[in-house]
């Protein structure tokens, strides 16, 4: 059963790389904070209810709730609607995201099969998610995608932390604490104050502080 | 002891923003800086108790101690001097000194745990509470700095925490992350994971230390801080990284993979030499020039851990001189901005007409970082190139002595012409206008720092040359 949750989440990615518009992408976050609580009910032995619950909590109201609901009062407010600008067209984004994707599952089956402490399949999904989030913050232009990539790759690394929750719930909890690092700040104060100084959240604008010219 | 260095600021930081006024924040300040250099003092030299469950101090983070809590006194000192003339109302004047000490209890927190989780937590501490602390001036700069900053870090930061899942997948049944379980059981860690585990801890911590290429966040954060801010994020944030990536790279060492770990330090080390040196001879803003002089001293650090052997000494030496010497270099700088008002090369000259005494801080703190002897850089470096002929690292040797000369080249040319060519008109008004607001309080701490780097050179105290060797031991 987890591992199907696992493969869709793997697909969300690439729903990710192909669309422009940023509600899609808000959307993508709620699916992929549900997704992540179905894993956690699916995958984990419920002995530790403490923990269970924190768990559930953490995935179900901060990432599909709470994240998403603040990133979307920021596009009302913003009126960013379309990441257009994008280095490279939509096709080849999802033909790059695809083969990363197909990269992951090959090379965790392929080399890591092996290992007993982690499943192929939670090690390729995680990294696949995490270089592709990568990869697309390198391409996109409005800061809001910027931080949006960034929480898709937070939740690769959660789903990582996931594979050894039973043997350390506790790095499983640190992971959660990032989660509340990008609410605090990047969500929180910058978002809100880059848009009150610049009127727009354009990465371009940010590019003032150079070493050849001085701007001050 | 300890305990004191840690719940203290707590306790500050909730009167501080109980009470809400200028002079108690800025004294709560000062009050933690001297409670930190007593109780760091007293427990070096064993008195009263030096562990709580997990923070303790031990022979590694001894000195890492000792130099953060000589150079919070110091910027103390002179944030006193500085926040004297600061515009700003009382609220955000109580902010800015809670963030300094939630940021300086997050560095002492990250150098004193014994828990690799805790310190990748105290680390992220250290990026939330600075972050404020580089937009304190609200300009749009300081806003485009505190962004990378923030996006930059904690991209590093969540690489690192990919590094720490992977390090628990290669360490097997051993569930825990004290350096102390992982030292016991390194020899039995899976190598392959144990590789990629280091990997992404050194990018990730790397990231933080200031190391290229995960540099870019740096050189824009320490321009744009205020002064003191400036010198606490060069001197003492970068040393806290720096010790995450010692202890990790110590596991490393015990799994009898030193040579892969030593080549990617390598490798980082000379990159971050190399980048300083193309950007620092072009450079517009003096500040920025500092912030890429940082860049190429973790660069050094790195190159000695990658050494081995004799280095280890240089690198400890060179951590204690580089951290001396630059919070000297950017309290200084942080003069002439409110002499000269601009942080523009071209529009700073004159500063032996402006100002003597900032001139000759500036040219004294210029001669420390570019190892003049009898600085205590002088000595490190010294080592490493001795180092490097010793191993028949001949190659090496060149390219880190002519990255070097380039280096100092560069600084060089621009801290004389800013020193001695003529001070022009409108700005001799400028400067006239303004030298009321440094104190002599802005003057004492980079004196004391400056003696200490070049007596260090000549003459390290018996005590603190132990805490030295000691830590070179477990390095």
């Amino acid at each position: 059963m987890a591992t199907g949750f696992i493969i869709l989440f793997g697909l969300t990615m690439l729903y990710l790389a192909a669309t422009s518009r940023i509600i899609a992408h808000i959307r993508i976050l709620i699916v992929q904070g549900f997704l992540l609580f179905l894993i956690c009910c699916c995958g984990m032995e419920h002995n530790n209810w403490l923990n269970f619950a924190f768990l559930t909590v953490e995935t179900l109201v901060v990432k599909s709730i709470v994240i998403p609901w603040f990133l979307y009062k920021v596009t009302k407010k913003t009126h960013s609607n379309r990441d257009v600008a994008a280095n490279i067209p939509h096709f080849y984004c999802l033909v790059i995201a695809t083969l990363i994707l197909l990269g992951g599952f090959l090379a965790s089956n392929y080399y890591f099969s092996s290992m007993k402490m982690i499943a192929p399949i939670y090690f390729g999904v995680s990294v696949a998610t995490i270089i592709i989030s990568l990869w697309l913050i390198t391409i996109k232009h409005k800061i809001i995608s910027n931080v949006i990539e960034f929480i898709t790759m937070e939740n690769g690394i959660f789903l990582l932390s996931l594979s050894v929750s039973k043997e350390m719930p506790i790095l499983v909890n640190m992971g959660v604490l990032l989660d509340v690092f990008i609410a605090v700040y990047i969500l929180g104060l910058f978002v809100n104050e880059i848009n009150k100084e610049f009127n727009d959240l354009e990465v371009s604008h940010l590019s003032d502080l150079k070493d050849y010219e001085y701007n001050d | 002891m300890i305990s004191t260095i840690l719940i203290f600021p707590i306790v500050a930081c909730l009167l501080v923003m109980l009470v809400k006024k200028k002079a108690f924040a800025t004294f709560m300040v000062n009050a933690y800086a001297i409670i930190h250099f007593i109780c760091t003092m007293l427990m070096v030299t064993g008195i009263g108790n030096k562990s709580v469950p997990y923070f303790a101090l031990d022979n590694t983070n001894s000195i890492f101690l000792i130099v953060l809590s000589l150079v919070f006194l110091m910027v103390a000192m002179y944030n006193t001097g500085y926040v004297r003339h600061l515009e700003c109302s009382d609220k955000k004047l109580c902010h800015y000194s809670f963030m300094i000490l939630v940021f300086v209890l997050s560095m002492t927190g990250t150098l004193l745990s014994t828990d690799l989780g805790i310190s990748w937590i105290l680390i992220e501490g250290t990026t939330l509470s600075s972050a404020y602390l580089i937009y304190f001036n609200k300009t749009k700069h300081s806003i485009e700095a505190a962004w990378k900053y923030v996006f930059i870090c904690s991209i590093g930061i969540a690489l690192a925490f990919v590094g720490i899942i992977l390090l628990n997948i290669s360490s097997g049944a051993v569930n825990s992350m004290s350096f102390a379980e992982l030292y016991r059981h390194a020899s039995e860690f899976d190598l392959m994971w144990l590789k990629l585990a280091f990997v992404f801890m050194l990018f990730g911590f790397g990231a933080k230390m200031g190391l290229a290429p995960a540099h870019f966040w740096l050189p824009d954060a320490h321009s744009e801080a205020p002064s003191p801010i400036s010198a606490l994020l060069s001197a003492t944030l970068l040393n806290s990284a720096f010790l995450v990536i010692v202890r990790v790279f110590k596991i490393m060492e015990l799994a009898n993979c030193t040579n892969y770990a030593r080549l990617m330090l390598l490798v980082m080390g000379f990159l971050s030499l190399f980048v300083t040196a193309v950007f620092v001879y072009h450079i517009k803003n003096y500040k920025r020039m500092l912030a890429y002089s940082s860049i190429e001293n973790m660069g050094i650090l790195a190159v000695g851990m990658a050494l081995g052997g004799a280095a280890y000494y240089a690198v400890v030496l060179h951590l204690i001189g580089h951290s001396l010497a630059k919070a000297s270099f950017f309290l200084t700088s942080g003069n002439i901005l409110e002499l000269f008002e601009t942080k523009r090369i071209k529009s700073v000259k004159g500063l032996n007409s402006a100002d003597s005494k900032t001139c000759w801080l500036w040219v004294a703190s210029f001669l420390a970082i570019c190892a003049f002897p009898t600085s205590l850089l002088f000595i490190s470096e010294f080592i490493m190139i001795k180092t490097m002929i010793l191993d028949k690292h001949y190659i090496l040797c060149g390219l880190f002595v002519f990255l070097l000369t380039i280096i100092l080249y560069g600084i060089g040319r621009v801290v004389i012409k800013m020193a001695f060519d003529e001070l022009s008109e409108d700005k001799a008004k400028v400067v006239e206008k303004n030298i009321n607001k440094v104190s002599i309080l802005m003057y004492v701490p980079q004196v004391i720092l400056l003696v200490l780097v070049f007596t260090f050179g000549v003459y390290i105290p018996q005590w603190l040359n132990e805490v030295i060797k000691l830590a070179v031991g477990t390095f």
